[in-house]
């Protein structure tokens, strides 16, 4: 792997049976991903497009069908944590252990865990909170615990699966600025998977565009932004300029979508 | 201006990529253990008898039972009698259960004040394992069948009545303001809400007072009867005849089965809304 | 013209005074429920409507009561009761409990026992007695635990098995992103989630552990409460009977509150939601 990337992913394939169907479907394809260390890069695409399919994939939930993902391994710390989906905190845990939960699964004794929890409690600004039930919080507070519990592992590259989709919209906008606080701190590599083009443009360094179904990068586009980046950015020219180029690249994978998608009930009317 | 940039993927789990991929368990694989389970336990009982290392008549064995049931069902056909008188108290007792806690359910789900004056009452009888009253059941209404369709009654009501008074009570609070903003009187919001919403409660109810009823049916019978599988397990049991009290349980026990994956059958298709408890 | 709208506020009064009006409410008509029914009871009984060795009274149910602790045989069988309740029940949670966290975890486990123990859960279970009273005798405690422990086994190992099955996807997929050991995402992700369908059963199995008490004891006349009872109905002693069901009654009451105050404990991290307070 080259000097100074924190992730290299090659020529990746990932191939699925349909339960329902048996039909053999392929979700990705040639996915070729290079990301330098300390970057934040953003991953955007039309829903079913296999982009959570490929953080799963680095992660280690499941191995991909073809091609190889390589990361760089540190002296201290692991390779790769993740930050899920709405609320992946234990119900039956407090703050502080499910924090720690990463430790402890390391093999770190509870207490310990706990105490090296501590400064990411701070970081993420739940201090107090320590005792609380995860039901006991909000929706903002619940994804500061995930993505502190993330960040205890002291990992290499952080990844994040829409993990501010279920917060609604100001809570979003907040979040996201809270998390270039935080980023800016702990000084991580980031992989970020979402569907909001906006928020993929204010956080990122560089957002790469997925193709629908299977899966491939279409554009892999630099931000150039200066940081630290207030909410305000999002009102600039050059912000819209960004925004209309993505948008009008996912567009033309969603066309074909359009029908079968009002068809179903649930599915979104995309305008 | 912010842009407004579209919610491109909010269908979360319906897609490959959201979708877990929990393997959908093959009925071959499951027919296989289950048979397997079979044939590992069956045969151990078998040898176990045969060889002497339990005497035949505190656990028979299954070709005696099966012996059992060639005589007592098909040749001499004793057995018939006992699984009518049996199943004639089960349906009038479950019958007048149902008749009886499915509106009194209802009734205490609906009325708050009802509910306050009879809840003491019920919770105490709830609470009470009702069989310690089958002696003096017995003393006040005979050996007549009256008794045993009494008891019946009264091991199956209470569950009915628990359950479907759960199931009004759990009727959404927005379609009830859905109702009442649509100024629906009582009569049309008990008709177009609450009771469609605490049908599958009800059904619930029906199967849990299937498996009480039953545990009636056998007490009963154990207590105050010459006929019956219940006088039939007993009467065998005392006089040493294991098989038959084993061909006996198994009856009851397809029985139970069978009522059951008939009233789960209904319920399933009201899935959505099954109460979560058994 | 203008339109008058009714004014009618949705909580005319505090949040807390209301509460306690809706407490005083409940208590108040269940209160008088008691006190009407207990009333008709004693009054009809000192009449004469109502057959005293038949139905008791109240008044009588206590007198009885009182008589009956001064006797040494009633503690004896008080203890007799206890023991079989207590054993059986015991011994139903130290199998129940790990074989169907085993049963859920591993599938072909599952499969192997599903038939078995589908058939014995749609069994009534006390059928079964006049075989135990044949392996285990009619006198000693050994086959009352048997029924008491086939009683409650079945309520606790079957849904301690769902619960294991229907541990949420997320939370493992959480667990094995940290790479977490096998064992630890059974001691943080399985057993948590699994505790309440294992409170559940717990719930149930102690009404179906009574149950097994009750009718063993009423079916074996050895010694126990059950025996109490069926003595004092042969001898139309109602109130004496009555007394009986009433410790019945009591001890249903409190082991339902002990399964309560253990949830407490262990779900302090889950909301309170209005079905718990049921």
């Amino acid at each position: 792997m080259d000097m100074g990337l924190a992730l290299q992913a090659r020529d990746v394939r990932m191939e699925y049976v349909d339960q329902a169907t048996g039909d053999r479907l392929l979700a990705i394809d040639r996915v070729d991903i290079d990301i330098a260390e300390g970057q934040f890069v953003s991953i955007v695409g039309p829903s079913g497009c296999g982009k959570s399919t490929f953080l799963k994939i680095v992660n280690g939930l499941f191995p991909a069908t073809a091609g190889t993902i390589e990361i760089r391994q540190s002296p201290k710390g692991v390779a790769h944590a993740m930050v899920f989906q709405d609320s992946s905190l234990f119900p039956w845990y407090d703050i502080v252990d499910n924090v720690a939960y990463g430790l402890v699964c390391q093999g770190v004794p509870r207490k310990e865990a706990q105490r090296r929890a501590q400064p990411l409690i701070d970081l993420v600004s739940l201090t107090g909170f320590e005792g609380k039930f995860p039901y006991q919080l909000s929706g903002g507070m619940q994804q500061r615990a995930n993505l502190a519990r993330a960040l205890t592992v002291d990992p290499e590259i952080l990844l994040m699966d829409e993990p501010f989709a279920a917060l609604d919209a100001q809570t979003r906008e907040l979040m996201q600025a809270e998390l270039l606080r935080i980023w800016n701190e702990a000084n991580k590599t980031v992989l970020f998977i979402t569907h909001q083009i906006d928020e993929a443009i204010y956080l990122s360094d560089r957002v790469l565009v997925m193709s629908a179904r299977p899966g491939r990068i279409l554009a892999d586009i630099t931000i150039d932004l200066r940081r630290p980046r207030k909410l305000e950015i999002k009102r600039t020219p050059e912000f819209i300029a960004y925004a209309d180029q993505i948008w009008g690249l996912i567009s033309t994978q969603l066309k074909p979508h359009i029908h079968d998608k009002a068809a179903h009930p649930g599915g979104e009317a995309v305008a | 201006m912010t842009v407004a940039s579209p919610d491109l993927t909010r269908t979360r789990s319906q897609h490959p990529d959201g979708s877990r991929r929990i393997r959908v368990p093959g009925i071959p694989e499951r027919l296989k253990y289950g048979l397997l389970g079979f044939l590992v336990v069956l045969p151990l009982w078998e040898a176990v008898v045969r060889l002497g290392l339990v005497k035949r008549v505190t656990l028979s064995s299954p070709s005696l039972i099966l012996e059992a049931a060639w005589e007592d069902l098909i040749i001499n056909g004793t057995l018939w009698p006992h699984i009518f008188q049996s199943s004639q108290q089960f349906f009038l007792g479950l019958g007048l259960a149902l008749i009886t806690g499915v509106p009194l359910g209802l009734a205490l789900g609906l009325f708050r004040r009802l509910n306050y004056f009879l809840d003491p009452w019920l919770s105490a009888i709830y609470a009470t394992p009702t069989i310690a009253l089958v002696p003096l059941i017995i003393l006040i209404l005979g050996l007549g069948l009256e008794s045993k369709v009494f008891i019946v009654w009264l091991e199956a009501i209470f569950v009915i009545v628990v359950t479907t008074m759960v199931g009004v009570r759990a009727a959404e609070a927005r379609y009830l303001d859905l109702a009442k903003s649509f100024r629906a009187s009582r009569w049309l919001t008990f008709r177009s809400v609450i009771l469609p919403s605490s049908f599958p409660y009800i059904l619930t109810a029906l199967r849990l007072g299937v498996t009480r009823a039953l545990v009636g049916v056998v007490v009963a019978e154990f207590f105050a009867a010459n006929k019956g599988l219940g006088f039939f397990i007993n009467f065998s049991g005392t006089t040493l005849r294991t098989d038959r009290v084993m061909l006996g349980v198994i009856l009851l026990g397809l029985l139970g089965v069978v009522l059951g994956e008939g009233v789960r059958r209904i319920e399933r298709r009201y899935e959505k809304w099954r109460p979560e408890f058994r | 013209m203008s339109v008058a709208v009714a004014s009618q506020p949705l909580r005319p009064r505090p949040r807390n005074r209301l509460a306690r009006a809706l407490m005083n409410e409940r208590l108040l008509y269940g209160l008088a429920g008691v006190v009407l029914f207990l009333l008709v009871w004693e009054v009809g009984s000192r009449v004469g409507v109502i057959d005293r060795a038949f139905f008791g009274r109240p008044t009588g149910i206590v007198e009885a009561g009182m008589k009956e602790v001064q006797t040494p045989r009633f503690w004896g069988d008080l203890a007799a009761s206890f023991f079989e309740f207590a054993s059986g029940f015991i011994l139903a949670i130290i199998l129940g409990i790990p074989i169907g966290l085993a049963a859920g975890r591993f599938r072909r486990l599952q499969y192997a026992l599903d038939p078995w123990l589908n058939f014995f859960n749609s069994l009534p279970r006390i059928a079964l007695l006049p075989v135990l009273v044949i392996m285990f005798g009619v006198f000693g405690p050994a086959s009352k635990i048997a029924v008491v422990f086939l009683g409650a086994f079945f309520s606790i190992v079957i849904p301690t098995m769902q619960g294991v099955r229907t541990t949420d996807a997320r939370f493992v997929d959480v667990a094995r992103s940290f790479r977490a050991s096998e064992w630890l995402m059974f001691r943080s992700v399985v057993i948590p989630s699994t505790v309440p369908f294992i409170i559940t059963g717990l719930r149930l199995g102690v009404a179906r552990a009574l149950i097994g008490v009750v009718t063993a004891e009423l079916y074996t006349q050895t010694e126990g409460i059950g025996v109490l009872i069926r003595r004092a109905t042969e001898l139309r002693q109602g109130d004496r009977a009555l007394f009986g069901v009433l410790l019945f009654t009591i001890s249903g009451i409190i082991g339902v509150e002990s399964i309560r105050r253990v949830e407490a404990r262990f779900q302090k991290w889950r909301p309170a939601t209005s079905l718990d307070r049921r």
